[in-house]
């Protein structure tokens, strides 16, 4: 509640700061996001600077946005994940970004920058902004920290009472922490390949809906329809801020995910690249990652704005540490094209039911 | 005259025949196009072939979903319209203010169609309207688990959305129904239920036929009630179609199963006519 108000004042007084100093062109840039992301608290000084916010277009999910690029709709930003940017890049709907223009390139997080899907091919190709874990979320008041485990999604005691990401690229990660495949991971053998779709196919008969929009997630675990999912720390810090008894396991023996989001810059951008980095820049200042932590509950890439948020919020949503968030948890990267194409295939006969 | 009358007739038709033709022939034409090309990761391969149609030939997740769509879409318009004709028949026959009761059978239809399908999550939800009134009934202890994410809860929120659609053409061939016809039959000795299956239900036969059409080939491709309450046991072929142009980006296979979706419709409701006809001329 608190939290809403706090966006909501903030919309409102950028709302009039915009109005007051109406520099025409801000809204030349386009950003196609996830929903959300158009809260100016995260991109203050572009709004400082342009007298406005940039225009924004949305997606549902990556899947959904490369099917509309691919057709032709045209941005100048987008914010993908890591392990989708390969294949963006690979049908030539990106450029490479230019570091040397980035005024916080270098207080990114230690490591953040240097994951699979941001540089590769000798270029950098994407500004991490946000990131984060997926994880095995359940509730607190049903199972112990000690007892709870990724194998315990296909005990039959658990049935209609586990949900699992309608998408492809999420689960996998599940079924390779699941199997211990994740040295491999993500050139799995092929034994290892069959072995994970075997686990999702065992899980599958516990589902009791697979989500398409982590919402869907927050809902069923907030009323005890299912106990467990597999989600984004998102459902957790939702979930907490409404006193639900939830957790995600973060123990990297059990098994974890991190992700790493972040802006792209568009191959038919059409305003001036100047406005773009500008963009960039205010996207991973240290004040809008403050506000991101503070009234989002979700982690930035710049380093400093951690050092800025308030230590309590800081705390509560898991971040004091981003070194050990990182380590031993596997990182979501981009799979060679054909395993990731049969993967999609077999997921959604899994979820089918073959 | 003949000529004249011929080119004004050609004249009139031209807007409609341009705009069938860009917004329908056109994209089918693309449609048909891309089912014989091969898509190759991020780009599609223009060289022609079957591969696609033998693919999803032998694929029993194919299968699956066509003949469930179909099976589905059936048990929709068999409801539907088994539900609709006792009220087309009230508002025909009983009703006194006709135009009021069809303002109220049209009310669903003044909000958006994916919040009626909301709504009806709300009602067979966990925590929904239906689990909770048993519950503090005492009738149930564990809210029930089979009302939502299946083909029933599927089948339930179609009957409901497209009911106007099966009252309004029954309501209008029974409305036509010279009614002297009725007196005629009870002179000459038929009884109430004699009457109705000797002369209303014959008459209304296009009725019916219409809303059988109207409500079941737009429910075999529908993609946003099984994607919010069918669950996994209650998808339907639209939804593997959209995983095709979407997630799985294979537009080629996608407009494969797109076309195999519109050539299982047109032949079950080409059947189906057929079939109503055959009937009738048996009877008769």
């Amino acid at each position: 509640m608190t939290r809403t108000f706090t966006r909501l004042a903030t919309h409102a007084a950028i709302a009039g700061l915009a109005a007051g100093a109406a520099m025409a062109d801000g809204s030349d840039l386009t950003v196609f996001d996830w929903s959300g992301y158009e809260d100016p608290g995260f991109y203050g000084n572009y709004v400082e600077t342009y007298g406005e916010g940039p225009s924004y277009s949305y997606f549902g999910d990556e899947d959904e946005a490369f099917a509309k690029l691919q057709s032709g709709f045209s941005a100048d930003l987008s914010h993908p994940c890591s392990y989708v940017t390969q294949k963006w890049a690979d049908a030539g709907l990106l450029q490479p970004i230019d570091t040397s223009r980035l005024d916080y390139w270098d207080d990114l997080l230690p490591g953040i920058s240097s994951v699979d899907g941001i540089d590769f091919g000798g270029e950098t190709w994407m500004v991490p902004f946000d990131w984060g874990n997926t994880g095995l979320i359940y509730r607190s008041d049903e199972f112990s920290s000690e007892e709870v485990s990724l194998q315990m999604l296909t005990d039959p005691a658990y049935k209609n009472k586990i949900s699992l990401p309608g998408g492809a690229l999420e689960a996998v990660t599940l079924g390779v922490l699941a199997t211990g495949a994740q040295d491999s991971y993500p050139d799995l053998s092929e034994e290892e390949f069959q072995a994970v779709l075997d686990f999702l196919r065992d899980v599958h008969e516990n589902v009791r809906f697979y989500w398409s929009d982590a919402t869907q997630l927050d809902q069923a675990l907030a009323s005890g329809e299912v106990l467990m999912g597999w989600g984004w720390n998102q459902t957790e810090v939702n979930l907490i801020s409404n006193g639900v008894p939830a957790e995600m396991m973060r123990d990297v023996e059990k098994g974890v995910v991190s992700w790493v989001c972040g802006y792209v810059h568009m191959q038919d951008s059409d305003v001036p690249d100047e406005q773009v980095y500008d963009m960039l820049n205010a996207l991973t200042a240290p004040e809008s990652g403050k506000y991101i932590i503070e009234s989002w509950g979700y982690a930035h890439s710049n380093a400093r704005a951690f050092d800025m948020a308030d230590p309590e919020l800081v705390e509560a949503y898991g971040y004091s540490d981003p070194d050990t968030f990182f380590a031993g948890s596997l990182f979501g990267v981009p799979l060679d094209p054909a395993l990731e194409r049969r993967l999609r295939e077999e997921y959604e006969r899994i979820k089918s039911g073959f | 005259m003949t000529l004249e009358s011929d080119r004004s007739g050609v004249f009139l038709a031209m807007p409609a025949t341009v705009y069938v033709g860009l917004l329908v022939a056109a994209p089918l034409g693309v449609l048909v196009m891309y089912s014989f090309w091969t898509q190759t990761y991020v780009d599609i391969d223009r060289t022609f072939t079957w591969e696609n149609y033998r693919a999803a030939f032998s694929d029993p997740l194919v299968r699956q979903l066509l003949v469930r769509s179909v099976w589905m879409a059936g048990l929709v318009t068999l409801l539907t319209v088994l539900l609709a004709y006792p009220i087309a028949y009230f508002v025909a026959f009983r009703a006194r203010r006709k135009m009021l009761w069809l303002l109220l059978i049209t009310i669903p239809f003044w909000i958006s169609y994916l919040l009626r399908v909301f709504a009806w999550k709300l009602i067979l939800g966990f925590n929904g309207l239906l689990n909770s009134g048993l519950a503090s009934l005492g009738l149930i202890n564990e809210p029930l688990d089979f009302l939502l994410y299946n083909e029933l809860a599927v089948i339930i929120t179609l009957a409901h959305a497209w009911a106007p659609f099966a009252i309004l053409p029954i309501y209008v061939s029974l409305q036509k129904i010279d009614r002297s016809l009725l007196e005629a039959a009870t002179d000459l000795g038929c009884g109430k239920l004699g009457r109705f299956l000797r002369v209303t239900l014959p008459l209304t036969v296009p009725g019916i036929i219409a809303s059988c059409l109207i409500i079941f080939i737009p429910t075999v491709g529908d993609y946003v009630t099984p994607a919010l309450v069918g669950g996994s046991d209650g998808k339907m072929v639209a939804n593997l179609i959209q995983v095709y142009f979407g997630s799985a980006n294979n537009w080629p296979l996608g407009a494969t199963l797109s076309l195999m979706t519109m050539v299982s419709v047109g032949a079950v409701a080409i059947s189906f006519v057929a079939l109503v006809r055959g009937a009738g001329k048996a009877i008769r």
